[in-house]
């Protein structure tokens, strides 16, 4: 019972942790590649620490209430997802409820940005939501594909088949999946080339523009949790889960700085070339590795 | 207390509202309250009792029997509760509209139809009340006149269509049984041969099909939907629909049985998986045509569409988990769509029947109740977990997964990321937003709106935390149609494949929000700033609703439009209009004037003389 307890509290924070040190990371590299010197790696905590101190703006209940249950749903996903061993509510429902959940933290984002009252947040959300229904046709593709091929719906089930039977991004059908994922993993995250919600000299960060002091801080830690979740689900689903939090780290780490490395030199697809692309190459291998996936099951 | 009670009430209570209301508004506004109220509790005490009696033996010999059992009791309950919750809600919307004695006359009428239907215990009771509903739902649909007209013909005649299916598949019954009792057919039915059986699924499944809006029968709803009273479509959606579910359920698991239905046909030429993929395909398009609407109703109704084919679904599967999903799915439905709709009668009932979303806006600060109630019912059309409509679809897409059938999963799933948009929309325009300067004055929505739609709110999340409440009862209808009995706890359902416990979850997103609240409220405090007050990178934002959330999803719109044409609508008109061309035609023969018909004879007549004179047949 105390482990549990603790492994509850304790999971939240690591995310948080690889989350924003991702973050910080990810401005380094990009700056690197950009011939840059980058800021110091702990500049996100320095931000947020700072923005929380800060005083912000606030256009009325929904504007608060809709950041709170965006970040609380990102934690409770967190608690959903096998975190190298620890998984300490994944029992409660399975995949099926992660990709659910998932969608609290773009909605209450939504619905607080909505109240904002602002042309650049509703441009931003339009384009948040008709990417985001561009990439969740790969998506669910990929999802079912691997519940199908292991005949459950539950994320720890597919992380101990593999941890038998080898990694599913190096068997067969699936490594067309695994593929197809890592494909869309940009989107997902809002990169470039698919920052097109957030894009800042268009429509000034979009959904972000009335954020300030706490709003912003709050905002990024978000941002921290769903980058540590697209990538946790990628590493549990394709390779192989991890059998302890650091294994989980390194798997992560190099699928990160991989995927920034591709789309770092990319600059940004206008939204009708990101649904274009998106549903052309990712759902194409998307649907052969269901399909294939279907022929050998049966 | 007998089940003939029951509908002498339901129906003697209508009559006694419309004379009543001659005599005064006020007496006939509480009647009609109490008499849905008293129904709700009458079929509440009917809880688990299994009763089949005939009532009468007049009609050609056929006894006209009543029953009652755990499906029936399930659907009479929904049905009673929510009509309830809508006469409440008509109390302040049709205050000062005309014929409303006629109004509350027709829904009590609906209402004790759709009782009759449900305790049916033979075809001819089942199918007057099934004729009685269509005709006042007709009635209803056309209360508005103009459009409403139009609308109402068009549900009437595909509603006939269904009728008259119906009415040759209970023929063929009682030509083939002299019966007309649903149990003895049951029971006689089994040695049937599977053409027969074939052909009986298919005549009631175009009429409960054309009911329920099964992809391609669903022309009829959206402008149905769009053009009734508010309150009524809140019924029409909710539940009158929904007697199509209860007529599949009927046909399919209770007259001919599940070990029958399930094994219809060939390999993946199933009679259930055909009418699966129907059932996908009715989850899929409507979605994205939703996305296109500019309607709240509209939308709304095509919504009313797709989620119509997630219950199709579910039961035309077959497993237990599919079937409980299927029924869940359907009161689940009910309870959030009519609280939709209520919401946008709210918004309608103060804005003078504005329902054009690129009109509307920011309304959340003037009707914080409708919109909690539009959050929560669009969160239980999404599925968000802690929300009911979340643990009626886990049940479909587990089962969908499990078994082995990932698309038809995909389907179901990508038909909620499709939902997803349109909701937003359907929310964003309406409640947030900018205000429009006309709408600054607006007042909250009056009582009599606003305890409905608490009702409602309170339900969709109760059903989300504890969905065991509602899965006993639907487990036992499962159990009664001969599936295996799913494992229910009151906070979800437990299996090796997969557990959902959906307290844990309400634990974890309640901690999580408290947590997250506090940190929030440690930080440095926000100052509130009026609408106009926003960043805008120098460029001026009208003061008015501005431009960009009238199209609000206009690069999707570019791509997919072209291929969203309701092409099955406009089938059906090419073929009403070519029987009008028709008709037109033999009107030109028929005219109508007494001098072409006598030149008629007389050419006639001349003809036969001269066949006489030329061969002499004669």
């Amino acid at each position: 019972m105390v482990i549990k307890v603790m492994q509850i509290i304790l999971s939240p924070v690591l995310a948080l942790a690889v989350g924003v040190f991702f973050l910080g990371l990810a401005r380094k590299i990009m700056a690197r590649i950009h011939w840059r010197y980058g800021p110091p790696l702990i500049q996100p905590v320095i931000d947020m620490i700072r923005l929380f101190y800060q005083k912000g703006v606030s256009h009325g209940r929904m504007f608060d209430l809709g950041i709170i249950l965006s970040l609380a749903g990102s934690i409770v996903v967190v608690l959903f997802l096998p975190f190298g061993g620890i998984a300490p509510l994944s029992s409660s429902g399975g995949l099926l409820v992660i990709l659910y959940i998932m969608l609290l933290a773009p909605l209450g984002l939504a619905l607080s940005g909505g109240q904002g009252a602002n042309p650049n947040i509703s441009i931003g959300i339009s384009r948040k939501l008709i990417l985001s229904l561009g990439y969740e046709v790969p998506f669910l593709l990929v999802l079912l594909a691997v519940m199908t091929h292991y005949k459950t719906i539950s994320i720890t089930e597919v992380v101990n088949a593999q941890q038998r039977v080898g990694w599913a991004i190096i068997s067969f059908p699936l490594f067309l999946s695994g593929l197809s994922y890592f494909l869309i993993l940009p989107a997902i995250l809002g990169f470039r080339p698919f920052d097109v919600s957030s894009a800042p000299q268009e429509i000034s960060s979009g959904p972000m523009v009335e954020y300030g002091g706490k709003y912003l801080a709050l905002a990024t830690i978000e941002h921290a949790f769903a980058l540590f979740i697209s990538i946790a689900l990628f590493v549990n689903l394709f390779l192989g889960g991890a059998a302890n939090p650091v294994i989980l780290f390194v798997k992560m780490l190099v699928v990160f700085v991989l995927g920034l490395c591709v789309n770092a030199v990319f600059p940004r697809f206008r939204i009708e070339q990101a649904i274009k692309y998106l549903w052309k190459w990712p759902t194409l291998l998307a649907f052969l590795g269901l399909i294939m996936t279907l022929v050998i099951r049966s | 207390m007998s089940l003939v009670a029951l509908l002498i009430v339901a129906l003697g209570g209508a009559l006694l509202t419309y004379v009543l209301g001659k005599v005064s508004h006020r007496v006939r506004d509480s009647f009609a309250v109490f008499i849905s109220l008293v129904l709700v509790v009458m079929v509440a005490c009917f809880y688990g009792k299994t009763i089949e009696k005939a009532f009468y033996f007049g009609f050609f010999g056929l006894p006209l029997v009543l029953r009652i059992n755990m499906l029936s009791w399930f659907f009479a309950l929904a049905i009673t509760s929510l009509s309830t919750l809508s006469i409440i809600f008509s109390l302040s919307y049709m205050k000062d509209r005309e014929r409303t004695n006629f109004y509350y006359l027709m829904m009590l009428i609906v209402n004790a139809a759709m009782l009759g239907i449900v305790f049916s215990g033979d075809l001819v009771s089942f199918f007057i009340f099934w004729e009685i509903m269509s005709w006042s739902t007709f009635l209803l649909i056309s209360y508005n006149r103009g459009p409403a007209l139009a609308a109402g013909m068009k549900y009437i005649i595909m509603s006939i269509i269904g009728s008259i299916t119906m009415l040759i598949g209970i023929l063929s019954f009682y030509a083939r049984y002299e019966t007309l009792n649903i149990s003895e057919i049951s029971t006689l039915i089994a040695s049937a041969p599977s053409g027969y059986i074939l052909f009986i699924l298919v005549v009631f499944g175009i009429a409960f099909g054309i009911k329920n809006a099964v992809m391609p029968l669903h022309t009829w709803l959206p402008d149905s939907y769009a053009e009734a009273p508010s309150p009524f479509t809140a019924v029409l959606s909710g539940m009158l629909t929904r007697m199509g579910i209860y007529g599949f359920l009927l046909i399919m698991y209770v007259i001919v049985g599940a070990a029958c239905t399930l094994n219809l046909g060939p390999g993946i030429l199933k009679f259930n998986y055909i009418l699966a993929w129907l059932g996908a395909i009715t989850i899929v398009i409507p979605t994205f045509i939703a996305m296109l609407q500019n309607d709240a109703k509209q939308l709304l109704a095509w919504h009313g569409i797709g989620q119509g084919g997630y219950m199709i679904l579910g039961i035309a599967f077959g497993t237990s988990l599919g079937l409980a999903g299927g029924i869940f799915h359907t009161l689940n439905h009910a309870i959030y769509i009519v609280l939709l709709f209520m919401s946008v009668g709210a918004v309608q009932y103060r804005t003078n029947g504005e329902r054009d979303l690129n009109s509307l806006g920011g309304l959340i600060k003037k009707m914080p109740i409708a919109f909690i109630g539009g959050l929560l019912g669009i969160s239980g059309l999404i599925g968000m977990p802690l929300t009911n409509g979340f643990v009626s679809k886990w049940l479909i897409y587990k089962t969908l997964i499990v078994e082995g059938y990932p698309f038809l999963a995909f389907a179901a799933l990508i038909g909620t990321w499709g939902t997803i948009l349109s909701v937003y929309k359907f929310l964003h325009n309406m409640f947030l937003g900018q205000l429009p300067e006309k709408y600054r004055d607006i007042q909250k929505s009056p009582l009599s709106m606003q305890l409905p739609m608490i009702v409602l709110s309170l339900a969709i999340v109760l059903f989300g935390i504890l969905p065991g409440i509602p899965l006993k009862v639907i487990n036992s209808i499962g159990t009664s149609f001969g599936f295996e009995r799913l494992n229910v706890t009151l906070w979800g359902i437990t299996s090796e494949t997969g557990t959902l416990n959906t307290i844990n979850i309400f634990s974890a997103v309640l901690v999580a929000g408290v947590i997250v609240w506090i940190i929030f409220r440690l930080g440095a405090k926000s100052v509130p700033v009026p609408q106009e007050d926003s960043y805008a990178a120098g460029a001026h934002t009208p003061a008015d609703k501005y431009h960009y959330t009238a199209e609000f999803y206009n690069p999707l719109y570019r791509m997919i439009k072209p291929f969203l044409r309701d092409v099955i609508d406009e089938f059906y008109y090419w073929i009403a209009a070519s029987v009008q061309r028709l008709c037109g035609s033999v009107r030109r023969i028929y005219t109508g004037d007494v001098g072409y018909y006598v030149m008629y004879i007389i050419l006639f007549l001349a003809f036969l003389i001269f066949v006489q004179l030329k061969w002499k047949p004669w």
